[in-house]
């Protein structure tokens, strides 16, 4: 394995995160705040060991796929370590294990909190809890790729590791290209998002670390009572729409740019993708009305908490807790779906169950007439055995992993509702879940064990399991 | 540059790594979609898997806004096919490989009527490389700059040769040409020499100069080699009966060896003074029999690289001059240092063309000035001749001052039709052509041969 370029990549990463945190000092010295020091100091710590790894010149340049998987998984696992050390260091969070977490959930767009008041922090720290899922969002690889010069050919290995889906498709020939237009559409989407929030009178402050907790598909808001905390009707259905769209596949947006709306419309994945919210939102909003409620206010509250779940992200405009049976399980059905390939949400992908569901009709069919040979077809064009394979196996290994970890989360004995949704909450990156980890609760009380547990899940979950279990693998330690 | 290449095997590929290593903008296009995913893998290119020879591929590969197109599938039919179609969904280039002689003949009409701008045909390029070679012996390869002018030719140094241990800046003054080392090939690693550099026996060095300095050179070295009266070629395929027909006009004894007796036949009836044998030409016995030892020159052209390497061996082994083998399987870097004198590929010399193609058709966007580009010693070097503009604003500085950048020389400058070897007292004048040899990343325009920054 050519360590010496994967040192050299980490290196560019972690000097990019140092700039990256030159946002918050610029938030608190606006404010003037203590807490920027140790924005400060953290930026001194990742510059040392950032062109420490930096200058460790590469004599070769290759790098294959098991040397991009590995920079990916690397790279976040660094990223979450430094990040976390301004909450640490400013005290706002004293725990570094809880720290990490809170960092992981950050980056990972998961919105997962140890934090139960959360109003009073400095907001240099609220910034950049919000920020790192602003980066985590699209990728801090794919920013790295999309401001590099000059890409090699191997660096689709790195964006085929990080960017979410079965497929990796590239919109133009070059990689830097293609990253720099996804980074487009995102900021360009995510500056929409804080003008219109602000129309609806949000503080210039609040919209911006809500449209960064919308874009990334995250979850972190600066309220106690997330979107709630707010009583603004006509934000919730913005953020809510706004969640939708950003858990659409960002190649559609690209199409559109271009004027090519008919094979936009015509994507399959979009079309599950809003059949399910509709389907969702539906069975929600009649259980609601059932259960006396209003039914605007029914429709409104199942809409948005549809779309942020599925979305994985997380916002809660009511604690959907309170709510009954079947609506939660509609929601868990939800976060195990997630949002489409290539958006910057986590979960299974559309796409994905789309295959799942295809594949299993077609097994049943196949029972029937053993010499029957068919197909899978996505977006009319046949979806090659290999990718089909592929994405069963995804399923497997991620059902594998959510069953382990649901056994050892179990330790720290809550009940299983509590111990279910957190796993599923963390490995989707959706972030709050049901009963104790529920829109009211928190994960503070979870054991350290359990933390990195879930945060290991958090990780694995948004970068498609392979990056994380490759790196903690033989074959990620081997030298071969 | 917007390129789509169709067809990616032995020649679209090569073509692929080569203009992607020039970072153009970059679709590749093929059937097979392992070829496809493959090359997107290995370069910064998109894929698409499909016939491209129809419309709907072609338009998917942006065929209405490229620039240029390369088709080199393995049929020259779909090859026309596909070059008219892009043609006329709006692609402004096309390049078709065409192999096929009767096809071939007819040139100016694909040109002219069908609208394809350049026809390639690998195996007669190489052809044509390899005749270059054995009428001037003396060195292993040969480019031509300035209209034929200034050559750039290659010659190895064995350890009879004067040169051998002589510092660089001695050479000019111990032997009375006017040529310039520009490159030293060591052990598959390569240099642009300075005046402290010593060269050493099995060196490999690349020098510029006039054909007949060239040739007072070698005469010096004693490297220079007698005209070739006897060749010896091995496998009648496409290139051996293009390289006969070439070769056969003066008086040379050519002797073609094929195993194919059907071949041997029609090869006979075709090429009249031309000696066929029947029998396997990789056979030890039968290059005995036909009198090896004689030959002047052998060239392996079998389709297997590995017996044309064998062949090479053995007959540099048993003293033939000069020996030229065939290899399709040019990525292996060991291939320089395995003692075979030349190699030739048919891939490299026709992507070369098609490079130097390319290159042309960016100059007259972007009002570049690079003349002639050729790529050296398996793509590590390249020499590039430049036409500098006539507001070039250096013109009084000399080489002394100018700030130019590392592994890059100067090989020569052409000023009023007269040829100057430059040393740090010149200058770089407008309207001047001048010849750079550089082992570093590509240039693109004659200002990137300063220092960056």
């Amino acid at each position: 394995m050519n360590y010496r370029k994967i040192a050299h990549y980490l290196g560019i990463i972690l000097l990019t995160e140092a700039a990256l945190m030159l946002l918050p000092v610029a938030i608190g010295l606006i404010y003037h705040e203590k807490a920027t020091a140790s924005f400060l100091i953290t930026i001194g710590i990742l510059a040392a060991v950032g062109w420490l790894f930096y200058n460790r010149k590469p004599h070769k340049n290759n790098i294959y796929s098991k040397e991009g998987y590995i920079i990916v998984a690397a790279a976040w696992l660094l990223m979450s370590a430094f990040g976390a050390l301004p909450m640490f260091i400013s005290e706002a969070i004293p725990n570094y294990m809880d720290a990490f977490f809170e960092t992981v959930s950050g980056f990972t767009t998961t919105g997962s909190t140890i934090l139960t008041e959360i109003e009073s922090l400095p907001r240099c720290v609220l910034f950049w809890r919000s920020f790192t899922h602003f980066i985590g969002g699209m990728g801090i690889l794919v920013f790295v790729l999309a401001v590099m010069p000059r890409s090699e050919g191997s660096s689709i290995h790195i964006m085929k590791a990080e960017v979410p889906g079965p497929v990796v498709g590239k919109l133009v020939s070059k990689v830097t290209v293609t990253a720099r237009i996804l980074y487009g559409i995102y900021i360009g989407m995510t500056v929409l998002l804080i003008i219109l929030l602000k129309i609806v009178g949000f503080p210039v402050f609040d919209s911006i670390v809500t449209a960064f907790g919308t874009a990334g598909t995250g979850g972190f808001a600066i309220m106690n009572n997330s979107i709630e905390g707010y009583c603004n009707p006509a934000a919730e259905v913005i953020i809510s729409v706004f969640m939708m769209l950003f858990g659409l596949n960002f190649n559609l947006y690209y199409l559109i740019l271009i004027k090519q709306w008919r094979s936009a419309l015509k994507d399959e994945e979009m079309r599950w993708y809003f059949g399910i919210i509709a389907a969702a939102t539906f069975i929600i909003t009649l259980d609601l009305t059932v259960m006396r409620h209003p039914f605007s206010e029914s429709i409104r509250y199942a809409f948005f908490q549809v779309t942020s779940i599925i979305s994985t992200t997380g916002f809660t405009s009511t604690d959907y807790d309170m709510w009954p049976s079947i609506t939660k399980a509609v929601l868990l059905m939800l976060m195990y779906i997630g949002g489409c390939t290539g958006s910057t949400g986590g979960g299974l992908k559309v796409q994905r169950i789309a295959v799942l569901v295809k594949n299993s009709i077609r097994s049943i069919r196949k029972a029937a007439n053993p010499r029957r040979v068919e197909t899978i077809k996505i977006n009319g064009r046949t979806l090659d055995e290999g990718i089909v394979s592929g994405i069963t196996g995804h399923f497997a290994m991620y059902m594998i992993l959510v069953a382990f970890s649901i056994v050892i989360v179990a330790l720290d004995g809550y009940d299983l509702t509590t111990t279910l949704s957190a796993v599923s909450a963390c490995i989707n990156n959706v972030g709050p879940g049901f009963a104790l980890v529920g829109p009211a609760g928190n994960f503070s009380d979870f054991s350290y064990l359990s933390k990195i547990v879930l945060s290991f899940n958090m990780l694995a979950g948004r970068l498609e399991l392979i990056p994380m279990l490759m790196l903690f693998s033989k074959i990620g330690i081997s030298n071969d | 540059m917007y390129i789509i290449i169709v067809g990616q095997g032995k020649f679209g590929s090569t073509m692929t790594a080569q203009l992607c290593n020039e970072s153009h903008d970059i679709v590749v296009v093929d059937i097979n979609s392992d070829k496809v995913t493959n090359m997107v893998e290995q370069y910064d290119v998109m894929g698409i898997c499909g016939n491209g020879s129809t419309v709907d591929v072609l338009r998917e590969a942006g065929a209405d806004k490229a620039k240029l197109l390369i088709a080199t599938t393995g049929s020259d039919e779909l090859n026309i096919l596909c070059c008219t179609f892009a043609k006329k969904l709006g692609t402004e280039y096309t390049i078709a490989r065409v192999r096929n002689p009767i096809y071939a003949t007819q040139g100016q009409f694909l040109r002219e009527k069908i609208g394809i701008n350049m026809i390639v045909n690998p195996e007669y390029e190489t052809a044509n490389e390899i005749s270059r070679i054995i009428r001037f012996p003396s060195v292993s390869s040969l480019d031509s700059f300035a209209r034929g002018k200034v050559e750039i030719a290659r010659v190895a140094i064995h350890a009879d040769n004067p040169l051998c241990n002589m510092k660089v800046a001695d050479v000019r003054k111990k032997i009375r040409a006017n040529v310039i080392i520009c490159a030293v090939q060591r052990s598959g690693a390569v240099t642009i020499p300075d005046g402290n550099f010593e060269l050493q026996a099995e060196d490999s060095i690349n020098i510029t100069g006039t054909r007949s300095e060239i040739s007072s050179f070698l005469k010096q070295t004693g490297v220079y080699k007698h005209r070739i009266k006897n060749v010896m070629i091995i496998g009648g395929g496409k290139i051996g009966f293009y390289l006969s027909e070439l070769l056969s006009d003066t008086s040379r004894n050519i002797t073609l060896i094929d195993s194919n007796l059907k071949k041997c036949h029609e090869l006979t009836d075709e090429l009249s003074d031309v000696t066929v044998v029947y029998g396997d030409g990789t056979d030890q016995d039968i290059l005995e029999e036909q009198n090896i030892e004689k030959q002047d020159a052998l060239v392996a052209l079998t389709g297997i690289d590995e017996e044309n390497i064998i062949v090479s061996l053995y007959a540099e082994s048993r003293n033939v001059e000069k020996v030229i083998a065939k290899v399709d399987r040019h990525s292996y870097s060991i291939l320089n240092d395995i003692g075979v004198e030349t190699l030739v590929s048919p891939q490299i010399v026709a992507s070369n063309l098609v490079t130097r193609y390319v290159r042309a058709l960016e100059n007259s966007v972007d009002n570049s000035q690079i003349q002639t580009l050729y790529k050296l010693v398996g793509g590590k070097i390249e020499a590039a001749e430049f036409l500098v503009p006539e507001n070039w604003a250096h013109d009084t500085e000399t080489f002394r001052e100018l700030d130019l950048r590392p592994n890059l020389l100067i090989g020569c400058i052409i000023r009023n039709g007269r040829i100057i070897f430059p040393n740090g007292d010149d200058c770089i004048k407008g309207r001047d052509s001048i010849i750079v040899i550089n082992a570093g990343k590509s240039l693109k325009k004659l200002t990137d041969i300063f220092r960056v920054g």
